[in-house]
Formats: structure tokens, C-alpha cells, sequence
């Protein structure tokens, strides 16, 4: 590894045409022949950054250097005329083709003239280089998605690229998958080649890069030299615990009276659809008045420990209490009914963008709008949201605009003015304030104390440590589906956590 | 009885040739992902200009091809709004539809006086006739050339860089996009000349087989088109032989009741309105037996949004 600035990128800023702030003046830089990683949460702007890169959208503001020399890219066939190559998070291969196909078509972009023939040859070349062998009349999509990713990473080195860019490369591989994956990628390092990998898991930057970029909420938090910081360190500055502030102590709030449990779970653990246990023997209480924060990187469990509070997913062990009633066997409906809410983390999920603010409004309490002949009462519906609308907010132009018209802040609002109308003794919530702008960010934080003081419960799941601080009561911390720690925050400073979600 | 079945057979070859040269039009568009439903508007238009054209000149193969030019114009704009604005792309084609019959009519209105049909061309294109017995067939080149074409299209289409880019556009444009094929670009290009092949369909309607233009002569043909396309599963080649079916039911349609009255003395009036649905009614039956979608190009009608 030489330290010769192979790429550099300055002043990177970008915002989509929705009006997302994704990165708000980045600088990157990558040596030749080295593994450079670049570590941040989901949503930092780790894959917006690489698309700018790769020549897939054009950056709002900033320049790009490649081998010193300024680039403009209109395309990725400018980015791969440069070299530079991207192995996609969801692959660009395009299923229904053979792997012939693929390469060919990948091929064309570089050569007009080479012919369906000559694949086969340079296909098996690289293929030795990375130790990988494949039938190329096979149709992709039958293919297991560990070869599919190394077909993906023949083409790109097929198409000549010296610098590759990897999206996290391993959410969808098996841990078998993933030790091939990372001897490719040392293979291909010593041949002389850049790899820049993206990824929010600190145990792959430890164990492949040389030096790494850490990115938060759309800026660079800090550049190291891999070697030279442990996970803890890493995880502190993924998670932005420098900035944080004892925010907690200035909230007065009326003193508990009584202290009754709301939740209680017992043993619960969670098996997802592949098989995987991600929830394993969680025990956790929560209380009313109370908000219980749930710290942790994400794809720890916390998603899926959330979905069977919610009744989404079914527990394979263990039991769930609320108010002291088993409802481990209850559906979602019923659990609803009772006075559970539950806001996932991606707003997606829990909106129909293409759908207006009032269908969206009555999406979770279509029952409470409905008369005896099951026609919706919408005079009532427009009723309720715009008085919804004026106590939690929410700027619209109207209320029949779609709500991917909104912000993500709006947005964010509307979803909780949504669970608020239906007066839930429990709420859920999971990266509340994520993508949110400042503003946005302080006013659902308050509506989430409000809704404690008015003595109900709130589990807090955030991968935001300042965010965790300045709202619960009690953290618990997950890692890798087991809860590894709760107390309290006084007891708990930003140090320990980070070494219980680092370990 | 054998003579018949040659009659009929060249008759079917006639009218096979719009709908083929609009089914593979549309098969070239489709497999880049994009959905031109206005191919009967294409049809509509395409006719009465290349009518006009070649009465000013009094070249039909001047015709024929402004014809295919106004197809293609036709396909560009269509691509320019499924491509950059966007749009919903059946409300595009149901648009260009309705406008283009409102504008043939229009247009027939004031250049003729006349609401019915246009006046005859002295000279269409020219017709290899043999004389068989007491009838005479005549088979057109372009429906020759129209199965050319067909074939020529599968090849392009399953053979070349070019074909194998625009398939990559249907299936998942993202990824094409990401191999570096220049997804707007090819779209753009499969739809103006799949355009333009159903304009050289549309101009063949007058300046090849009628010779006139008459109010909607292309009286649904541009559906039956857009049916074939499911019917031949994607496929240029299957797509002849399912012109070809709705050709000979179209025949059939009129040879049936002439046949059965010179024969039988038996006078259709009203009736005959029935035999006409017949090609149709086939066709639809034949779609649903048959067609079974799987080479559907998977991203079809959806438009490639980058950002
Ligand atoms: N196509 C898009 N349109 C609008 N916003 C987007 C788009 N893609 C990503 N974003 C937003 O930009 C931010 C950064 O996203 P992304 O670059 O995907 O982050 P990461 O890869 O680090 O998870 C997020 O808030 C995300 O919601
Ligand atoms: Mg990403």
C-alpha cells in the first residue's frame, strides 16, 4: 500500500430531489492498494456517497479526483472508463439472463467489438486470479447468492476496474459466504487492487481494512488507521457519543406514584425467516411513566424483538406480558387493541407513500372510522387528523397531498400523531428522529416525554447514543440478540456502553 | 375449393401485414420496458398522412415511407414521455389514441369535404398478381418484407449487443444501468423505431391494400397488434404465426358470407356485422389459451426513475 491518493473527493455535498440532506460536505480519500473502509450507521449516506463515485448520481456540490486528475462523471461508464468498479448491496445483475449475458453486457460497455465468444476466456482468467469457477450458461437467478456476488465481482474486474467499491457485501452472505467473500478481497489487495468497503459492522472493519472513514448522519466523523483503534473506539464515533450531552437532567417531570409494569417479557427468542435466531433469551421489563431506551448497533435483534412486542413476528421461546396479561398467542390486531403501537424504524414501513395524509391517518385504526355498514366516516377522519395535524405540527399543503410529497420530519410526525390519536398504553418506537432535521428532531423527542409523563411506557430502540441519553429513564444494551446490560443512566456512562455494544 | 384456400391464403397475407409490422413494432418497444398502447393511433395517423403524401407526389413509396417517419416521430414522443416526464404510459397510449382518431377525421373533414372516406389513390404500390383460373392473387412485397422484418427484429433482438442492451432495459433497468448501458438512450431508440414499424403497418392500410382512407380504417387492428405481442410471448418469430391467425379470421370474416351467398343464394344484411366480430372474438381466445406471459420483460411500463 503505497500513500498515494488513488481517489480523492472534496466537499462532497448531496441533496436528492425529495429534499434530502444526505451528505452535507464530505471529504474521502483512498490510497492506492489499500482496503479503505468507511463504517456508519444506515443512513449516514455511506451508499450515496459511493453512487456519486461510481458516476450513478451527480453530487449537489464538490469535486472528485481520480489519480489527481478532476473528474466529471455523466454515467458509470464514465466512473468504469476511469477504473473504478462497484459490486452493488442488491446486485446489478440482471436475473433472467444467463451469467453469459451478464458479462457480455457488462463487456459491451468497455468494447463495442468483443463478441459473445471472447467471454469465456477472459471470464476464466479472472476467475483463477480470484480462485472462482462458474458454468456461464447458467441463469443467474438460480444461482445461490454467494455466487451471484462473485459473478457480480468477475464482471466488475472484468470490466477492468482497479479500485472496487464494495456496499455491504455481507448482509446477505452466510458466515461461510463471508470468509470466502474476505479471502477474494485479500487476494485481490495483494494483486495490487483498491477496495473500498462499506459496511456498519465493526467486526468486518477490524478484520479487513487498513485504514477507515467514519460517517455519520451525512459528514465524515473521523478517518483512522484501523489497527490503531479498538471496536469500542470505533463504535463510539459511529454512534456520535462525543457529542453527548446530559440533556436528561433538565426535564422535570412529576414523581412516579405508583410503579406498575406495563411489559414484561420473559425468555423471549426470535428466529428470523432464514433460520437465524436474533432474538436469543431476552428478559426486559418495562413501566409505566417510564421510557426504557434500547441501545445497540443496528441488526442486533432489536427489529425483531420489537416485531414480536408488536405481534408481527412469533416468539420461538418464551412469553410476552402486558399488563399482566399473556399475550404471547394474541395477533397484531388484538395486541393493538390493548394498547400496544409500534412505530418501525423505516418510515416506509409504516406509510403508503403513494397514499394521501388522510388514508394514511386511519391505516392502523380503520375500525375506530367505520360505522355498522363498514363505510368509513371520513368527515370524522378529516376532522380528527386536522385537528392531529395543528397539535403535533405537520406542514402540508393539504391534506390530500401524497405523503411522499412530506418530508421525512413531516412525515415522521404524521406517523406518530397517527399512533398518538389511537391513545396507546405502550409505544414502540425505533430511530425515531433518523434523517430527521434539527428542529424535527427536538419536537418528537418532547412529544415522546410527553407521552411518558402523561404515565405511560415507551421502549426507545435507537442506535443514537445522544439520543438514548437524553430520553430514557433505564437502558438496556443489545448485542447480537442478548441483552447484555440495563440500568441506569447515572451508572452508565457513554464508555461502558460502548464497550457492552462493542463486544 | 383449392383455389379457396389460395385466395384466402394471400388475402390472409395482406391483412396479416399491419398487424404484424405493429406487434413487432411493439415487441421492440416492450422488451425495453416501455408500453406504447398507441399503436392504433400510430395506425390512424400513419395512414391518412402517408395518403396525402403520396396523393401531392404521387409516390406511394414516398408514402410509405413518411409513414414509417410519422410512426417513429409518434414512438419518439411517446418515449419522451415515459422516458423523462415520466408519465403513466397507458394514459399516454389512450391519449395519443383518441386524439389520433379525432385528428384523421378532422383532417379527412376538411381536405376532402368528405365524413366517410377519403377519394381513391390512382396508384398504390405495386402488387405481384397471378392469375389463377377466374381470380387473380396478388401478394404485396412489404407483407413479405413484413415477415423479413420480423425475422430480422428477433435477430436483433436475441443476437446483437443492441438487442441483448434493450432486453437488459425490460428486465431491470437499474442493473443495465449499473453494466453501463445507457438506459434512457435505449429506450428512447426501441420506441421511436418500434414506433416507426407501426407506422410502416399504418401506411400500408391505404397506400398498399385500400387505397383510401376511411373513417377509423384501422378499426381495432392496433389492439389486435398489442394482443399478438402477449399471444407470441415476446417473441418477433411467434408473433407471424399469430399475425397470420387473425389475418385468415379476418378474411374469412368477409370470404364466409360472399362464398355462402354466391352459393346458397343466403343474403347477410345484418348479420354480416356478426361475422366481422369473428377475427376478433379468435384472437381474444386464442390470447387467453395460449398466452402464458412468462417472457414478460419485468420492469414493463414502469418508468427508470435514477435518484
Ligand atoms: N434515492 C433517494 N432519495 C431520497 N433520499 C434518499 C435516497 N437514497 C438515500 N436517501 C437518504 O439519504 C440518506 C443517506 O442514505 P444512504 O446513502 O443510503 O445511507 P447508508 O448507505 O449509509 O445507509 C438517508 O437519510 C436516506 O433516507
Ligand atoms: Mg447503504
Amino acid at each position: 500500500m503505497s500513500r498515494r491518493p488513488i481517489i480523492q473527493m472534496i466537499g462532497i455535498e448531496k441533496i436528492y430531489p425529495d429534499g434530502q440532506y444526505a451528505l452535507r460536505g464530505v471529504d474521502f480519500e483512498v490510497f492506492e492498494g489499500e482496503i479503505h473502509g468507511i463504517l456508519g450507521e444506515n443512513g449516514a449516506g455511506k451508499t450515496t456517497l459511493m453512487r456519486i463515485l461510481y458516476g450513478e448520481i451527480r453530487p449537489t456540490r464538490g469535486r472528485i479526483f481520480v489519480r489527481g486528475r478532476e473528474v466529471r462523471f455523466s454515467g458509470p461508464w464514465d466512473a468504469i472508463r476511469e477504473g473504478i468498479g462497484m459490486v452493488y448491496q442488491h446486485f446489478s445483475l440482471i436475473p433472467s439472463f444467463t451469467v453469459r449475458e451478464n458479462l457480455y453486457l457488462s463487456m459491451l460497455s468497455m468494447n463495442k467489438k468483443i463478441r459473445r465468444e471472447d467471454i469465456d476466456e477472459i471470464a476464466r482468467e479472472y476467475g483463477e486470479m480470484i480462485g472462482f469457477k462458474i458454468s456461464l450458461d447458467e441463469v443467474v437467478e438460480d444461482l445461490p447468492i454467494g455466487v451471484q456476488q462473485k459473478i457480480e465481482i468477475l464482471k466488475t474486474l472484468m470490466r477492468g476496474a482497479r479500485i472496487l467499491i464494495l456496499d455491504e457485501p455481507t448482509s446477505v452472505l452466510s458466515p461461510l459466504e463471508t470468509v470466502e467473500l474476505f479471502k477474494i478481497l485479500r487476494r485481490l489487495k495483494e494483486s495490487g487492487y483498491t477496495i473500498i468497503y462499506i459496511t456498519h459492522k465493526l467486526r468486518e472493519i477490524k478484520g479487513l481494512t487498513d485504514r477507515v472513514t467514519i460517517m455519520r448522519r451525512g459528514r465524515v466523523v473521523s478517518v483512522v488507521e484501523t489497527d490503531k483503534v479498538s471496536e469500542e473506539e470505533l463504535a463510539k464515533m459511529m454512534i456520535g457519543s462525543e457529542e453527548f450531552v446530559f440533556k436528561r437532567s433538565e426535564v422535570k417531570r412529576k414523581e412516579k406514584t405508583e410503579k406498575r409494569r406495563i411489559l414484561e417479557i420473559r425468555g423471549v427468542s426470535v428466529v428470523d425467516d432464514k433460520g437465524v435466531e436474533k432474538v436469543r433469551e431476552v428478559y426486559l421489563e418495562i413501566f409505566n411513566g417510564e421510557i426504557l431506551g434500547l441501545a445497540g448497533v443496528q441488526g442486533n435483534g432489536q427489529k425483531e424483538l420489537a416485531e414480536a412486542i408488536a405481534g408481527i413476528k412469533k416468539v420461538s421461546r418464551g412469553r410476552i406480558f402486558f399488563n399482566g396479561l399473556d399475550i404471547t398467542d394474541l395477533d397484531v390486531r388484538e395486541r393493538y387493541r390493548l394498547g400496544i403501537s409500534y412505530v418501525p424504524d423505516s418510515r416506509g414501513e409504516a406509510l403508503i407513500y403513494n397514499m394521501n395524509l388522510v388514508e394514511n391517518f386511519i391505516l392502523t385504526s380503520l375500525e375506530r372510522y367505520m360505522n355498522s355498514l363498514k363505510i368509513i366516516d371520513w368527515r370524522r377522519v378529516r376532522k380528527d387528523l386536522l385537528k392531529a395535524v395543528e397539535r403535533f405540527d405537520i406542514k402540508t399543503r393539504s391534506l390530500d397531498l401524497d405523503v411522499r410529497f412530506l418530508s421525512g420530519g413531516n412525515q415522521q410526525k404524521l406517523i406518530i400523531a397517527r399512533e398518538f390519536s389511537r391513545d396507546p398504553k405502550l409505544l414502540i418506537v425505533s430511530e425515531p428522529t433518523h434523517g430527521l432535521d434539527i428542529m424535527s428532531t427536538i419536537y418528537v423527542r418532547d412529544l415522546l416525554r410527553k407521552f411518558r409523563d402523561s404515565g405511560r411506557g415507551v421502549l426507545l430502540i435507537s442506535s443514537d447514543l445522544d439520543e438514548i441519553y437524553e430520553l430514557s429513564d433505564r437502558i438496556a444494551v443489545i448485542n447480537r440478540g442478548r441483552i447484555v446490560i440495563t440500568g441506569d443512566p447515572k451508572e452508565l456512562p457513554p464508555e461502558k456502553i460502548g464497550y457492552y455494544i462493542g463486544i | 375449393m383449392i383455389s379457396d384456400i389460395i385466395v384466402v391464403s394471400s388475402l390472409a397475407l395482406t391483412s396479416m401485414t399491419p398487424i404484424l409490422l405493429g406487434s413487432v413494432g411493439e415487441i421492440f418497444t416492450e422488451k425495453s420496458g416501455v408500453v406504447n398502447i398507441g399503436i392504433e393511433g400510430i395506425f390512424l395517423l400513419s395512414a391518412l398522412i402517408s395518403l396525402i403524401i403520396t396523393f401531392v407526389t404521387e409516390d406511394p413509396y414516398l408514402g410509405l415511407f413518411t409513414g414509417f417517419l410519422i410512426g417513429a416521430f409518434a414512438g419518439f414522443i411517446h418515449a419522451v414521455f415515459a422516458v423523462y416526464l415520466k408519465s403513466d404510459q397507458i394514459i399516454v397510449g389512450v391519449g395519443f389514441n383518441m386524439l389520433a382518431y379525432g385528428a384523421t377525421v378532422l383532417m379527412m373533414v376538411s381536405i376532402w369535404q368528405a365524413h366517410g372516406a377519403s377519394p381513391t389513390l390512382p396508384t398504390k404500390t405495386y402488387v405481384i398478381s397471378i392469375p389463377l383460373g377466374r381470380d387473380v392473387i396478388t401478394i404485396h412485397p412489404l407483407s413479405i418484407m413484413a415477415i423479413g422484418l420480423a425475422i430480422l427484429f428477433w435477430w436483433i433482438l436475441e443476437k446483437t449487443s443492441l438487442g441483448l442492451k434493450i432486453r437488459a432495459c425490460g428486465e431491470d433497468p437499474k442493473s443495465a444501468e449499473a453494466s453501463g448501458v445507457n438506459v434512457y438512450l435505449m429506450r428512447i431508440i426501441a420506441t421511436t423505431v418500434g414506433g416507426g414499424l407501426a407506422g410502416l403497418g399504418g401506411a400500408f392500410l391505404t397506400v398498399s391494400w385500400i387505397g383510401q382512407f376511411t373513417r377509423n380504417i384501422s378499426a381495432g387492428r392496433g389492439f389486435i397488434a398489442l394482443a399478438n405481442v402477449a399471444f407470441s410471448n415476446w417473441n418477433p418469430l411467434t408473433a407471424i404465426l399469430g399475425a397470420l391467425i387473425f389475418g385468415i379470421f379476418d378474411v374469412l370474416a368477409l370470404y364466409v358470407p360472399i362464398k355462402l351467398s354466391s352459393l346458397y343464394g343466403i343474403v347477410f344484411t345484418t348479420q354480416n356485422n356478426l361475422f366481422l366480430t369473428i377475427p376478433y372474438l379468435a384472437t381474444i381466445i386464442i390470447v387467453m389459451i395460449i398466452s402464458r406471459r412468462i417472457k414478460m420483460p419485468r420492469s414493463l411500463g414502469t418508468p427508470y426513475i435514477k435518484e
